[in-house]
């Protein structure tokens, strides 16, 4: 398959076409802009063809005129030409936003920035691990377990926070920065008057897990500072995995912010945590009357997903059987992000005030990712709140997931461009270069109720599955982990994926070596 | 002279096209430009995961998902709750592993802020509804029940917060 840059194939021309531009230029395509008509939501006409149209009848192509497409009678099929799609684009841009540069405004104003994160994190790995592990190889005795791999002690009712641990202990670029002494707590303790660290905290468990000793840790230091951060979860109660996740990530931001000074913004953030995690999304509220756009981006840790119910058929249809074509009536996580960027029209209750109108109008909302992070964290909300019984009750329904995941459908190149009828124009500009290729490494599921239930979390290291149920670590087969629950699933960027497996897969590990010095 | 029905179908049938050839033109675009998704590659997926949920779901497979494991991969077997002993940070009293979350609860006073900028003033903490009695870092029985039952699985108290004003030490 293609890299993840959503580009396209550029169509072989018409030999017809090509013709007639070589022979009229494009000047065809420039009188029949001023006959195009856009629709607020992006689909182009052309409007009151006249004799003075010319029809390219020297060629033998004339237009789709309800749809603006270029056809080639002679090779009876319908033609695609850049120039074509850049004047349709140029016309609708003009003439929406009354401003000559339009999305491309849009473009400029994007933070045109790399991901520091993985810059960071690459260089680390390949200075300070690459020699460690060569030392390591050279010691020990041969062990078939990935490093990192132990149980967690349940410390009553604790697996909501095991099974997250789990994930973060084995998130590529996590793992590398804190094995490659990205954060020292030792260093840390010293400079700061603070002597609440998360970071430190996560340090010494990281240490504890690839100290090599297999024994189920308890991380009880980590517990008892997390509590402090986060003293309104503070509790014996059941807690919820993505709500700890959350907040672990912001309690290692929020030290990050202290001891540096920076700026709160989360987007151009350089702590750990959303170097890792942080994505942008994008939010495009569209005039239905004008078909005016206003674009808002945001940052975020995570993408909180809708489970995709919509093609259900209403009553019991004896949807036992689990074929193939039942697929309609599963839930899949490909659905769910198409839930999650479909364009939704906001009620007629919700008008959003329009800039080009001046008058509150009925409006769309898309929508898209802007920037994709290195480790995607996906989570399903499974639950829903009835306001009739004013109670949440859990969903179980069944989610089908993919080991690897493409996101380029979900990019808002892909989004925006699908919108405008995917003409061949260069909607997006400043997109990183980050991959759109992903592959799944910890999957959280959950069974029970909203009030009580068990985590447990499925690792994937080198391509085998491991069981982490608190202390017990059970090696499984990926079979049982498609068929299973989902609630939060964690994928990371292929490449690193791929590369966290070459840097272990010759690692002999003894279990009584410690080399961290804990 | 066309009749209305044969006018109305006669648009309907405009209408149909219509729509028909939006879709036609719509896909043979995506699928001429190279922009359909990897389609062979999630049915792949998709296959996959429907036959493994048949193979969960078959009663003649050994229940393998939910059953109890007698030792882990590294041959070791553990106890329902962890026995491990290990001092509290708080009080130093040395706890039981898998009672160790119930007992920091109680051993830092039931959801309390520690942080070093400013505490919850102490009114605050008063006026609030509480049930059970304030705990305090002292208590000589660090195991014992509190009126709050929280046993594994049910839905207990809302964190209340109480401030006393101390830290603990590191």
């Amino acid at each position: 398959m293609t890299t993840g840059n959503p580009s396209y194939t550029n169509p072989k021309p018409c030999k017809h076409l090509a013709d007639y531009k070589l022979n009229h230029g494009l000047s065809g395509y420039k009188s029949l802009q001023k006959h195009l008509k856009s629709a607020p939501h992006g689909k182009t006409s052309v409007g009151k063809p006249s004799s003075t149209t010319p029809r390219c009848i020297s060629c033998d192509g004339f237009q789709d005129i309800e749809r603006a497409e270029l056809y080639c009678c002679v090779c009876c099929d319908q033609v695609y030409d850049p120039d074509f799609d850049k004047a349709v684009m140029s016309k609708h841009i003009m003439g929406i936003t009354g401003d000559k540069n339009g999305d491309e405004s849009i473009g400029k104003r994007l933070v045109k920035r790399r991901r520091l994160g993985s810059g960071v994190v690459e260089e680390l790995v390949d200075s300070k691990i690459s020699k460690q592990l060569i030392s390591m190889r050279d010691r020990r005795a041969k062990s078939c377990y990935p490093l990192g791999l132990r149980g967690l002690n349940n410390l009553g009712n604790t697996c909501f926070m095991n099974s997250v641990l789990q994930a973060l202990l084995h998130a590529p670029p996590f793992r590398n920065y804190f094995l490659s002494g990205g954060h020292n707590h030792e260093n840390c303790r010293k400079r700061s008057v603070d002597r609440l660290c998360l970071s430190c905290d996560i340090d010494v468990v990281f240490s504890a897990a690839f100290s090599g000793d297999r024994a189920p840790y308890s991380p009880a230091q980590f517990l008892y500072s997390w509590w402090q951060h986060s003293a309104n979860l503070a509790s014996y109660e059941q807690k919820d995995a993505h709500e700890f996740f959350i907040s672990v990530l912001d309690g290692i931001h929020e030290k990050e912010v202290k001891s540096s000074n920076q700026n709160r913004e989360n987007g151009d953030c350089q702590c750990i945590a959303h170097g890792v995690f942080s994505g942008l999304l994008r939010s495009d509220v569209t005039c239905m009357t004008c078909g005016f756009t206003s674009t808002t981006f945001d940052p975020c840790v995570d993408i909180s997903l809708d489970l995709d119910t919509s093609n259900f058929p209403p009553k019991n249809t004896a949807n036992k059987s689990i074929k193939p074509d039942a697929n309609s009536s599963m839930s899949t996580l490909l659905g769910c992000l198409d839930l999650f960027t479909r364009q939704e029209k906001l009620g007629s209750d919700s008008k959003l005030y329009c800039q080009n109108c001046q008058e509150r109008q009925d409006s769309a909302k898309q929508m898209s990712i802007k920037r994709l992070p290195l480790v995607l964290c996906l989570h399903i909300k499974r639950f829903e709140h009835s306001p009739v019984t004013k109670m949440s009750r859990k969903i179980d329904r069944y989610l089908q997931f993919p080991l690897s995941l493409d996101m380029t459908p979900y990019l808002s190149s892909s989004v925006v461009r699908n919108r405008f009828g995917n003409r061949i124009f260069a909607f997006e500009s400043g997109e990183s270069d980050i991959s759109a290729e992903f592959e799944i490494f910890a999957a959280v599921t959950h069974a029970g109720t909203l009030e009580s239930g068990h985590y447990v979390n499925f690792l994937r290291l080198r391509n085998q599955w491991y069981k982490c149920d608190d202390a017990w670590i059970n090696e499984v087969d990926e079979g049982m982990v498609r068929a299973s629950q989902c609630y939060m699933m964690f994928y990371v960027q292929k490449s690193l994926y791929q590369k966290a497996n070459e840097d272990w897969s010759h690692l002999p590990i003894s279990p009584r070596r410690n080399m961290f010095g804990q | 002279m066309a009749s209305h029905a044969q006018l109305a179908s006669h648009f309907f049938g405009d209408l149909l096209d219509s729509i028909i050839v939006d879709v036609a033109s719509e896909c043979h675009r995506i699928s001429r430009l190279g922009l359909d998704r990897n389609l062979e590659e999630e049915e792949e997926e998709l296959k996959l995961s429907a036959q493994a949920r048949e193979r969960v779901a078959d009663p003649n497979n050994s229940g393998e998902a939910n059953s109890k494991y007698v030792v882990d991969i590294f041959g070791q077997t553990h106890p329902p709750i962890a026995s491990d002993i290990f001092e509290c940070m708080n009080c130093h009293r040395p706890i039981m592993a898998g009672r160790f979350a119930p007992h920091l609860e109680k051993c830092m006073g039931k959801g309390r802020k520690a942080r070093l900028k400013g505490t919850r003033s102490s009114t605050a903490a008063q006026n609030r509804h509480s049930r059970g009695s304030p705990v305090s870092t002292y208590s000589p029985y660090p195991n014992s029940t509190s009126t709050n039952q929280l046993s594994n699985g049910t839905s207990g108290v809302a964190g209340e917060e109480y401030s006393n004003g101390t830290f603990p030490e590191p």
